[in-house]
């Protein structure tokens, strides 16, 4: 009874009530919004890691972001093929690139090689071509997210990148990466593209036969190989996310984005919920005098933030949905990892409980002698 | 033949009240002894400031007395807490407030039933039932599940006399229940209090329009904070 009428009082005044259920709704859709691009962006990053198949990655020593490793010797691989356990160790070059436009301008880009025939770590979704496109000696992948900015090429269009000629045999879908296109080709264009030696390699990716072995597997290819460093695809996709993290302006700049989010429908939750109170002033007085205690207003006002946060998390949540598919395969990186949502909802019931704290102050300080007045 | 009268259900020994204006203290209650009874329908009058309200509030154990004692049922409730004095009021007191004071979010029938789980719990079946043979006996049951704002001002005037009865109290406060009703309104609503008053409450009205004076069994007149007439005593 309590609750409905707690409801009941709530939605009296429709309102404050709205109004109060917007400042959930700004809190679920502007925060939770600016954390599926952060995510989304954070996944550039890494994508390079994340797509590779691997299990294991080799690269330079004390480089903790897998877009700037050094080189490596390529005869790492023959001592990493002896090992017992390996399935197999591929190669990767990996360096920067100029595309020229059709128009002259330049396009600062990601190479990427990998080695025929395997084609280990090349990119897996297609939007148009396939995989096989990169067998062909100067066969390159663009991502379609690019193709306005390369004037729409079709798959066997011709570019230069550095100045060498490449042709387009395969359109990824969203495989960008953070510093822009990665354009994915086989290791000898590659080579040719960023001019690295036939004996070396950016890094040596792994698979291991028993995926369960992978961290021991780690620990013995750092012991074979002292001068390079091993590590774990689960472990380097985190050391990149982090390197940027720290290294770039990407969580202050979201960090503070959502601060606003936060904050702005909390002020929106404190001033609707406080008015609500306010004009329910004698009605909480009448229930005083009738014989309710402080914490029975406290409980009517607290089941009223309740059923704001609910219902602002419902619809917010619906938005927020909505703007996750609109924003899928554009070039608005969107990605909300599963664990999120409980976590922002959580967090949204506790800025609503925030929000409303004033109001449930000012509620049982309503003294029972108003009702008299 | 003298009359018996039972023990009171609220008895003021000395009490005062006083109160600080931002200047100085003020006693706008002088030392008040006064004993209500079960089945006594009274009347307080007086004119505006002689601490009608005031003496009505200490009653309701809202306001405490500067001095003296008030006793419910013959128990002092001096000292108690604020949550021992609201079961109090839940358990003993019904209330009938100015302009009717309904919850205009709620129903009639949620209205009165709200009084009785106040402080939680659901509402049982009895209550429920109690609570339509208040609204037959009021002839609001067509308005039971009509939102109060709909209705005039005297039938929500006997929505919080049905209110203040589902408690099934011994004592009925009312702070002026007539002010706003016309005569016709009015007279319905004395009635019904007059009736209650007969089932052995207390029913203790203020008000300063004399037309009520008739309905009462006993008349307490206040001037400057003091009882000058008492019609009962």
């Amino acid at each position: 009874m309590r609750r409905s009428a707690a409801l009941k009082m709530l939605f009296h005044d429709r309102a404050t009530a709205l109004g109060s259920i917007a400042g959930v709704v700004a809190i679920i859709f502007l925060v939770g919004q600016q954390l599926s691009i952060f995510f989304g962006l954070l996944n550039f990053t890494s994508v390079l890691v994340d797509n590779s198949g691997a299990d294991i990655w080799i690269k330079t020593r004390n480089t903790d972001n897998i877009n700037a490793a050094r080189t490596i010797p390529i005869a790492y691989r023959d001592r990493i093929m002896g090992v017992r356990g390996i399935e197999w160790a591929e190669p990767i070059v990996v360096g920067a690139g100029l595309l020229k436009l059709k128009n002259g301008d330049y396009l600062a880009v990601q190479v990427f090689g990998t080695r025929r025939l395997r084609l280990i770590g090349g990119p897996s979704r297609f939007y148009a071509g396939s995989l096989e496109g990169l067998l062909d000696g100067e066969g390159v992948t663009v991502d379609r997210l690019d193709l306005e900015l390369l004037d729409y090429p079709s798959v066997g269009d011709i570019f230069e990148v550095n100045d060498k000629r490449v042709r387009v045999r395969g359109i990824t879908q969203n495989m960008r990466g953070f510093n822009g296109t990665i354009l994915y080709t086989n290791l000898e264009k590659a080579r040719e593209l960023v001019k690295m030696p036939a004996d070396r390699c950016s890094s040596l990716l792994i698979k291991v036969q028993d995926s369960t072995n992978v961290k021991d597997m780690v620990l013995l290819l750092k012991q074979i190989l002292p001068k390079a460093d091993a590590v774990s695809s689960k472990e380097l996709s985190r050391q990149t996310k982090l390197y940027y993290l720290q290294n770039t302006g990407i969580g202050f700049s979201f960090g503070f984005t959502t601060l606003v989010g936060a904050l702005v429908g909390v002020v929106i939750i404190a001033l609707t919920m406080y008015t609500n109170v306010i004009s329910k002033t004698r009605d909480y007085a009448v229930l005083r005098a009738l014989g309710a205690r402080r914490r029975d207003v406290f409980y009517i006002v607290f089941m009223q933030s309740m059923y704001i946060a609910a219902i602002g998390i419902l619809v917010g949540f619906t938005l927020l949905s909505l703007f996750l598919t609109f924003t899928k395969d554009t070039d608005l990186p969107s990605y909300m990892p599963w664990w999120v949502p409980p976590i922002h909802a959580i967090g949204t019931v506790l800025l609503c409980i925030l929000g409303s704290l004033i109001a449930m102050r000012r509620a049982v300080r309503i003294e029972p002698a108003t009702a008299f007045r | 033949m003298q009359e018996v009268k039972s023990d009171p259900v609220i008895r003021l020994e000395g009490v005062a009240r006083d109160f600080f204006d931002g200047k100085q203290l003020r006693r706008v209650l002088q030392k008040t002894d006064l004993d209500i009874y079960p089945g006594e329908f009274s009347i307080i009058s007086g004119p505006s400031g002689s601490g009608k309200t005031t003496l009505l509030t200490i009653m309701a154990l809202i306001l405490s007395p500067s001095e003296g004692s008030v006793l419910v049922q013959g128990n002092d409730v001096a000292g108690l807490t604020e949550d021992s004095l609201a079961a109090l009021r839940l358990r003993y007191y019904g209330f009938v407030f100015q302009n009717a004071a309904l919850i205009s979010a709620l129903t009639v029938m949620e209205n009165i039933l709200i009084a009785s789980v106040v402080q939680g719990g659901s509402v049982s079946k009895k209550v429920r039932e109690r609570a339509e043979a208040i609204l037959e006996r009021l002839g609001l049951m067509e308005y039971a599940h009509t939102k109060s704002e709909g209705l005039s001002g005297g039938q929500k005037q006997r929505v919080a006399i049905g209110r203040a009865l589902i408690n099934e109290p011994m004592i009925i406060l009312c702070d002026e229940p007539t002010s706003a009703l016309d005569v016709e309104s009015s007279t319905i609503v004395m009635e019904t209090l007059k009736e209650i008053s007969r089932e052995n409450r207390g029913v203790i009205l203020v008000s300063h329009d004399p037309r009520v004076f008739p309905y009462g069994d006993r008349l307490i007149q206040l001037e400057d904070g003091s009882i000058i007439t008492d019609t009962g005593s």
